[in-house]
């Protein structure tokens, strides 16, 4: 099957910026694609390049069949946008926002109620659906942008920065609301500086930075494809001996052992599940009994520091 | 192709849109009152007999008819306000992303700018009928479809000015002196036999001499200019058509791919 979006060369400069440089990226109907980087990373710009709110100024993109430089109108009737900062007039009430926001996608007006009912139910904004926004907080405004992505159902849903100013269990529920839109046949991007955020929610990660993508893979592999990104911390009934280290080294996708006490050790490999049980087997086999262990997976901060040399947060503040 | 459906849900936004203006819309209101029952009343009285007859009757009725023509105008050009409000707030950006081709963006904000306008000035346009006493329905039939393209040339020309300016205090500072110069270079408050010649030659122009005069015809005051009404309803809709069209053509250029930003 053809990818639903071809991200071919995709450029876009603000003068002497250069904001997202020669990107090509596919994307699968039904995935959902998490695009993860500091600010000025260059998401947004692609995110509204697709929704064809800007030009690119090289390269293009297929939104299904539609060249977004070519048939703009048409790529944006399958596609939907819930943007950074709600995009909401201070005088609107989130009843007419959503209720408008349903009408231009067409819906029809009995769909139209239920579901601009249901998504204010649902992000706990029913009883506030007659009141200005301009009363209401940030997190409130961020439930009513993304009630207008709920409602429209896209083919491709656009989200920018889905959780921002939301508490905790807000952010739960719609991430929930996300996975449920995707598995009633919408295929996601989204664009995300939170880590734990990208990595619960998406099937690929595309990592962006200085208007480059760095990487992009499923959570799970960009993290093992580290070089000695697991880390599996032992600690032993006794001491370990230089020789038993320097075996330990020896065993496939090992990369390092480090001793942080003489019954502690430090082992940084990859694809940790499958050596783990060779590990266990050595000590065994060495007469030395475990104490504990415990094994960490490397976050996507890591995959990030793998690739640029900072955090993200490092990132964010340069 | 352009879907009707979406251009009214568009222009039906920027409706509802203005109800939201409530103090704007009772101000513009008591701004209207006072026009009428303060300052058409003392001129009226201080006029001469001589231009009574070039008015075709009291000046207080020529005055009231082109005080219509002056609030559809200042009510369809907040339309542009409106872009720089919702450019504050990044509605723009919204707008460019929702399925809705720019011509439907376009044409239906300028339907929606001058509709609105319209229908906040029909109560003031029936009341002022009123006072004059019309009677000819078909004439008034004409006169307001007439209007009615007024009003979206007006919209269309408020959004290729806010479009263009891309700067809301130097929009506004334009749009004063515009109104300044277009409203007083029209036959709206005194008619054309009193301008100088080289005032006249512009008036004669002017989409505000078309408006007042034809709604004068419409509810059958005597006019100085229009010695047939074709030539108002030619003017207004080519005013209505090159400024929708410019709208659209500026609209795509300037908006579209971000160029607000």
């Amino acid at each position: 099957m053809p990818p639903i979006i071809r991200i071919d060369n995709l450029t876009k400069k603000f003068g002497n910026l250069v904001a997202v440089e020669h990107l090509n990226l596919d994307v699968e109907d039904g995935e959902i694609l998490g695009f993860l980087g500091p600010n000025g990373a260059g998401k947004t710009t692609i995110l509204l390049m697709l929704i064809t709110v800007i030009k690119p100024t090289e390269g293009t993109a297929l939104i299904g069949s539609y060249d977004v430089t070519r048939e703009p109108d048409k790529a944006r009737t399958l596609v939907g946008m819930c943007f950074q900062e709600p995009k909401l007039l201070w005088v609107s009430t989130p009843w007419d926002v959503l209720d408008w926001h349903s009408k231009v996608c067409g819906l029809s007006t009995d769909e139209r109620k239920k579901r601009v009912r249901w998504a204010l139910e649902e992000l706990e904004l029913w009883n506030e659906r007659h009141k200005s926004i301009h009363t209401f907080s940030g997190g409130m405004r961020k439930r009513v942008e993304i009630a207008k992505i709920l409602i429209q159902r896209p083919k491709i849903a656009i989200i920018d920065e889905p959780t921002a100013q939301i508490d905790i269990v807000g952010k739960h529920r719609i991430w929930n609301m996300i996975r449920d839109l995707r598995d009633e046949g919408s295929t996601i991007l989204l664009a995300t500086n939170e880590l734990y955020e990208a990595d619960v929610l998406s099937d690929r990660v595309a990592i962006m930075h200085k208007g480059k993508l760095l990487v992009c893979d499923e959570p799970k592999k960009l993290k093992d494809n580290i070089p000695g990104g697991d880390v599996v911390e032992v600690i032993l009934e006794r001491e370990v001996s230089q020789k038993s280290l320097e075996e330990l080294k020896q065993i496939n996708r090992v990369v390092d052992v480090l001793t942080t006490k003489p019954n502690q050790l430090k082992i940084y490999l990859n694809q940790a599940e499958e050596v783990l049980p060779q590990i266990t087997k050595f000590f065994m086999k060495a007469r030395m009994p475990i104490k504990s262990i415990h094994m960490s997976e490397p976050s996507l901060d890591d995959v990030f520091a793998h690739y640029t040399g900072l955090t993200i947060e490092e990132a964010q503040r340069k | 192709m352009i879907s009707l459906r979406k251009v009214w849900t568009v222009a039906e936004r920027d409706m509802r849109m203005f109800l939201q203006y409530k103090f704007l819309l009772i101000m513009r209101a008591i701004w209207f009152l006072a026009q009428i029952a303060l300052f058409g009343l003392v001129v009226n009285k201080m006029l001469r007999q001589d231009v009574q007859l070039v008015v075709g009757g009291d000046y207080f009725n020529f005055y009231a008819a082109g005080i219509i023509i002056t609030m559809l105008y200042s009510t369809a050009v907040f339309i542009g306000y409106d872009i720089y409000e919702e450019a504050d707030h990044g509605v723009i950006e919204y707008l460019l992303s929702v399925p809705v081709s720019r011509k439907e963006l376009v044409i239906g904000r300028s339907i929606g700018g001058g509709l609105r306008s319209f229908i906040y000035v029909s109560p003031m346009m029936l009341f002022v009928l009123y006072l004059i006493g019309t009677s000819n329905l078909l004439q008034l039939l004409v006169a307001f479809m007439s209007l009615f393209l007024f009003t979206f040339g007006v919209a269309g020309f408020s959004i290729t000015l806010a479009v263009t300016i891309k700067s809301s205090d130097r929009f506004d500072i334009l749009l004063g002196v515009v109104d300044a110069m277009i409203v007083r270079l029209s036959t709206t408050l005194y008619p054309l036999a009193y301008m100088p010649s080289y005032y006249a030659g512009i008036a004669r122009f002017n989409p505000l001499t078309f408006a007042a005069d034809l709604f004068r015809w419409g509810a059958g005051i005597k006019s100085a200019f229009l010695t047939s009404p074709a030539i108002g309803v030619f003017g207004i809709v080519t005013f209505f058509s090159f400024f929708t069209f410019i709208g659209i053509f500026l609209h795509e250029r300037r908006i579209e791919g971000g160029g607000w930003q």
